[in-house]
């Protein structure tokens, strides 16, 4: 396996590997770059517009729903709060890899953030949790890697989304799907599942009433802090609460990125309660 | 073909034109932008508080399920939606569209057990086309 790495990356060029690194995302990244373009250009958007969004959002979810909002005639401020909401959840992203870009320039953080993406976040997350030499020049290369691969699949949907024809109730549901996946990926708890639920009959009851996309917002904001205060409560009431327990989830997929993480730290906590248990007299005379 | 592409051309907004299409890109940048930069600029010198990142853990969970709802339950003029369906001889009233609804339980269970974007995606919208079909 080395040999044939080295076969392709004889000076073993930093950019070379992680090239190689961020290619399945590229790959991945490719299709549905394409099934936006297509769809961003049955709204009304000519390629060359398909192409600037994809650089500037960079986002499937969002350029997706921009789709359909565009269809749909959404107001332009509405437009903005369902972006904006749906972005949202790029600030605990941001925020959890802040730590090891402490060292670097603020227009290094702006330009990483501008481009940081769900996928290339978990690449860039993986490999600063487990490989200590991956810096933030590295973490920067993926994203352009991934942003390179998605505009160019959103400029090939664009370009080619005026030849192909396509029942726009299936594809409609293209969007739809992929945030199922989403949900089932986030499906970790007795209590994701209380608060999806939760969400669902605040949905239909905001949207119903509002008649517009601010239900969505509305019903979001109050799930998650219903979700947030059980999680308190429960956490207050019982060292080991029923709704924080994991779900069962297929043999090959039970551990993810957030448990190995979990993992790791309760394994160090562990540790330093052991240390300090080895050296409780030491760590005695030094408070006197 | 020609045909298609009207229908296709029906859907977009007579007023859309450049200069709505130019602002639209610039409201969207704008809203991926600030969510993007600003917690990470604000963190790189400073603590998360812990209760930012317990209330913001459930916020992608809640979006896609209210996102999921309006698309299989509310039609595009925020009512209830329900879908007369006429099977195997007998006609029946669904509260929300029949077709997405058998397709989404396949969705979930595909995502489930393979954990793949791109075959759950493809398996929604290979059942999407075939109950076409049959309903």
């Amino acid at each position: 396996m080395e040999q044939k790495a080295h076969q392709f990356n004889p000076g073993n060029q930093r950019w070379l590997q992680v090239l190689g690194i961020s290619m399945p995302l590229c790959l991945s990244y490719l299709p549905i770059g394409v099934a936006c373009g297509i769809l961003l250009h049955a709204a009304g958007m000519n390629f060359v517009l398909t192409f600037l969004i994809s650089i500037l959002v960079f986002s499937g979810g969002a350029q997706f729903i921009l789709a359909s909002l565009l269809v749909s005639d959404a107001p332009i401020s509405s437009i903005f709060m369902t972006l904006f909401f749906l972005e949202l959840r790029y600030a605990l992203l941001g925020s959890s890899l802040s730590k090891y870009f402490r060292s670097s320039t603020q227009g290094f953080v702006l330009l990483f953030s501008a481009s940081m993406n769900d996928e290339n976040y978990a690449v860039n997350y993986l490999k600063f949790a487990t490989d200590k030499k991956w810096t933030p020049r590295d973490a920067l290369l993926v994203e352009h890697y991934s942003l390179i691969s998605w505009a160019g699949g959103n400029l090939l949907g664009g370009l080619i989304g005026s030849a192909v024809t396509i029942d726009l109730e299936i594809v409609d549901f293209a969007l739809t799907a992929l945030f199922i996946y989403m949900i089932v990926m986030q499906m970790r708890s007795h209590l994701s599942l209380i608060i999806c639920l939760t969400s669902a009959v605040l949905a239909l009851f905001f949207l119903t009433l509002t008649k517009s996309t601010l239900g969505l917002i509305i019903a979001t904001l109050i799930a998650s802090l219903i979700g947030f205060a059980i999680e308190n409560w429960a956490r207050k009431h019982s060292k080991d609460p029923w709704v924080l327990k994991k779900l069962f989830r297929p043999a090959i997929t039970r551990h993810t990125v957030e448990d190995r993480q979990l993992i790791n730290e309760q394994a160090k906590q562990e540790q330093e309660a052991a240390a300090a248990e080895a050296a409780p007299l030491s760590q005695e005379d030094e408070e006197k | 073909m020609a045909s298609l592409n009207l229908s296709v051309a029906s859907l977009v907004p007579s007023h859309h034109n450049l200069t709505y299409h130019l602002i639209v890109i610039l409201v969207a940048a704008v809203a991926a932008f600030l969510p993007r930069y600003f917690p990470m600029r604000f963190f790189t010198n400073r603590k998360i508080p812990e209760w930012f990142n317990e209330w913001m853990k459930y916020v992608p969970v809640s979006l896609f399920t209210a996102l999921v709802v309006k698309a299989l339950f509310v039609d595009s003029k925020y009512q209830l939606f329900f879908d007369h369906v006429s099977a195997f001889g007998s006609s029946l009233t669904i509260f929300g569209h029949a077709s997405y609804l058998i397709a989404a339980v396949f969705v979930a269970i595909v995502a489930y057990f393979t954990r793949s974007m791109l075959s759950s995606v493809l398996v929604g919208l290979l059942a999407v086309w075939l109950l076409t079909f049959v309903l």
